[in-house]
């Protein structure tokens, strides 16, 4: 009886720490359905519905074209699941995803190595692009998909109703912020509305990808290259300047030049500009589908971000093409990205009634503008050739992300920090995750 | 289903152990309950035991799939568990699962003073009071963001300025976060423990009651002398739960305040989760969820073993 009692003690136990275990533990990957037959790719993007439905457009048109199937998985919680699946070795064939991820997929061997030369229509893609998919080692890892920077949203019928201008500077940008907060701009007596959309939290790196923008227009870099390798650069006399900037005046200024909340919003909680209540969203142009419904096409306009001490540089980020390690189907994963980089795929990428995945084409023989017939759009495509700069993508850029916006997060939260010290911290962090991977210079 | 299947699997080994041929060796009885078991156990295997073996093991190994997993010994843990902000995120989560545990007992505990009884308007009620529970944590972690907003349009600034109280910051406030984040806790997981310890009320000898009334005792002292001991099994139950349920706290804090701000609500599986699925890594990862297994585990077995010491009191 003893005995007995002892094992279903033992029992229960086990089974309290499978439990307790079994969410965080690796789950296990899934045999995707057409896998094993050679003429069908299985791809996956980072996707919502919205989206989701434009790629199936683009594949459907690829399918019809060259006879090779698509089983197509947008997935939105795309790393975690990503990790799932290379857990147990069976990766997607072909993946789009964020061009600042590449670092990460090739440290831990997850991608194909590429050669240009082999996709047809590389050429149609300038050496400029080409270059942001080399990897550590001098190999290309990825295939240049779609291309983005950061422009500013603003309310251009507010800005009418108080007789203001767009502003071209951080100052005026400011003082615009403020009228808008203070100032009833929508009339309704209420003193209900704000002046920017801030996602500045520090979750999946929100704060520095947001932040980013006035880094680069400020004249700060987060890791600069140095020879071989890196080094970090957050300590730097125009990282403070900048930051400060940033704190004294949007997060521990006036009550009102950004959101509330601001602090812990991320892009999906960050909807103020859409809710029709804050007037300027420094953003993505994916956006732009989104608010030509709400608040509407003829209430806004799309305009370059505001010039800092160091010009108006923007944040630059995109998708590439991965090819998935050791799937064994080159020949159709070639034709796909072929069929997606080439002016058609582009095209299809870029147009309908669903959110547009290719936002500036990166084959060179089409213009945003004309392909939309939508002038906004050469606003977007001006401050990614001229005035933008990506993510480094060579090194794994992820751990360097997340602690950047983890120190932005702190900085902005305690307003009485000392932003140099909070910026030496973090460039000692950034010095250790440079060292981990073997980049410290 | 589990309380079932257990019941079913001991009256069948009592039931083995009154026929003489059970002597003779295993027989066909004392296979059936495995019988039944074995799907059960097979999907607890497949899904739970493997990959916690799986996570255990990788926990010792800079997991790189496609490169070559490499050897580092204790290396995960040593990083995992000198790293600051995880001993912060140790911190916060004890504070809050201790909290939370110990605020949707005694929630719970007065939820099912209060909606105890057979009336139809009662059930009503409890099954309003349980929706927290049936609720997916996401869709709840969203709602009370709303609640919380931090002007006065926000549902619990607008109550606070009735009472002539400025709007607070609950969730961008370091000094509030963790706090607003264990109140929408206790919200969720009172009702469960009030389900528990309503059954636990259903078994009070109803004499007692009338003996205490008879006596004139306080209501404290009823309390105090009838019902706590009677419900000692369900306050062990729901003790227990609160131990394992404690430290795994995630989907709340992830949806609420993603760990902000400035590290503020971060929490043991948050910090699992950045590690792993933000910087991709997975061995670190793994021996956080490791080390968390073995505190809920030391934890859990310490709560039953308190338990068991006062009902043989």
């Amino acid at each position: 009886m003893g005995v007995r009692r002892r094992s279903r003690r033992l029992a229960a136990m086990i089974t309290v720490a499978g439990l307790a275990f079994g969410a965080a533990a690796c789950g296990s990957g899934s045999d995707s359905a057409g896998s094993g037959d050679p003429n069908t790719l299985e791809v996956w993007t980072r996707s919502n519905p919205d989206p989701a439905a434009t790629y199936e457009r683009v594949f459907a048109a690829f399918t019809r074209k060259t006879g090779i199937k698509i089983d197509y998985q947008p997935v939105i919680n795309f790393d975690q699941q990503l990790q799932s699946r290379a857990s147990t070795k069976d990766l997607p064939d072909v993946m789009i995803n964020d061009t600042a991820l590449m670092g990460s997929y090739q440290s831990q061997g997850l991608l194909k190595s590429i050669d240009p030369a082999s996709i047809e229509g590389h050429d149609q893609i300038t050496d400029k692009t080409w270059a942001s998919t080399v990897g550590t080692d001098g190999e290309h890892y990825g295939i240049p998909y779609s291309r983005q920077a950061q422009t500013l949203m603003i309310r251009t019928d507010w800005l009418r109703k108080l007789g203001l201008r767009t502003p071209t500077t951080w100052a005026e940008m400011l003082s615009v912020a403020k009228a808008f907060a203070e100032r009833d701009p929508d009339g309704d007596g209420r003193k209900d509305t704000y002046g920017m959309v801030v996602p500045g939290s520090a979750q999946n790196g929100y704060a520095a990808w947001w932040g980013a923008s006035f880094l680069w227009s400020g004249g700060a870099k987060i890791i600069e290259k140095d020879g071989t390798g890196y080094r970090p650069a957050m300590d730097s006399a125009a990282a403070v300047r900048t930051v400060t900037w940033m704190k004294d005046n949007l997060f521990c200024g006036d009550n009102g030049v950004i959101q509330p909340g601001a602090i812990s919003a991320i892009t999906g909680t960050a909807t103020n500009f859409q809710d029709g209540n804050a007037g300027m969203y420094l953003t993505g142009p994916y956006n732009i589908a989104t608010y030509d419904a709400t608040p509407g096409k003829d209430t806004y306009e799309v305009v370059p971000f505001p010039a800092g001490p160091a010009g108006s540089t923007v944040l630059a980020d995109g998708e590439n093409v991965y090819f998935g390690a050791r799937t064994g189907k080159a020949k159709q994963e070639q034709a796909l990205a072929a069929f997606l980089i080439s002016p058609e795929g582009q095209r299809l990428a870029m147009t309908g009634k669903n959110q547009p995945v290719v936002r500036i084409p990166v084959n060179s023989t089409l213009d945003a503008a004309q392909v939309r017939d939508d002038p906004r759009w050469s606003v977007v495509q001006r401050a990614y050739e001229d005035a933008s700069e990506q993510f480094p993508n060579a090194p794994d850029f992820a751990p360097i992300k997340q602690d950047t916006a983890d120190a932005l997060n702190a900085v902005f939260t305690y307003c009485g920090s000392d932003v140099g010290a909070g910026l030496k911290e973090l460039n000692d962090t950034l010095a250790g995750d440079l060292k981990d991977q073997d980049l410290l210079k | 289903m589990t309380a079932t299947t257990a019941t079913t699997a001991t009256t069948a080994t009592t039931a083995t152990t009154l026929v003489p041929r059970r002597r003779r060796g295993p027989g066909r009885k004392a296979v059936l309950p495995w019988l039944f078991l074995a799907p059960g156990l097979l999907l607890a295997l497949v899904f739970k035991f493997l990959p916690m073996g799986k996570g255990i093991w990788l926990s010792f190994f800079d997991v790189r799939p496609f490169l070559g997993d490499k050897w580092v010994g204790l290396d995960n843990y040593t990083r995992v568990l000198t790293d600051h902000r995880f001993q912060d995120a140790v911190g916060h989560t004890l504070l809050l699962g201790i909290g939370q545990s110990l605020g949707a007992i005694v929630v719970g505990f007065f939820l099912a003073l209060l909606l105890e009884g057979q009336a139809r308007s009662l059930k009503i009620i409890r099954t309003a009071v349980f929706l927290p529970v049936v609720t997916a944590t996401a869709v709840v972690g969203e709602l009370w963001r709303l609640m919380y907003y931090p002007t006065s349009d926000g549902l619990v600034n607008s109550a606070l300025g009735l009472l002539g109280l400025g709007p607070t910051p609950f969730l961008d406030n370091p000094d509030t976060a963790l706090w607003a984040t264990m109140v929408m806790g206790v919200w969720i997981a009172a009702p469960y423990n009030m389900v528990i310890i309503l059954a636990g009320l259903a078994g009070v000898d109803r004499t007692l009651y009338e003996a205490a009334a008879m006596d004139g005792v306080s209501l404290w002292q009823r309390l105090r002398y009838v019902t706590l001991p009677a419900i000692r099994p369900a306050i062990g139950i729901v003790l227990t739960l609160a131990a394992i349920r404690g430290l795994r706290v995630f989907t709340e804090v992830y949806v609420l305040t993603g760990g902000g701000p400035a590290g503020s609500t971060e929490v043991w599986m948050t910090r699992a989760y950045t590690l792993g699925f933000t910087r991709n890594d997975i061995g670190g990862a793994s021996a956080a969820s490791v080390v968390l297994l073995a505190v809920t585990l030391l934890l859990t077995v310490s709560v039953n073993h308190f338990r068991k010491r006062g009902d043989v009191r």
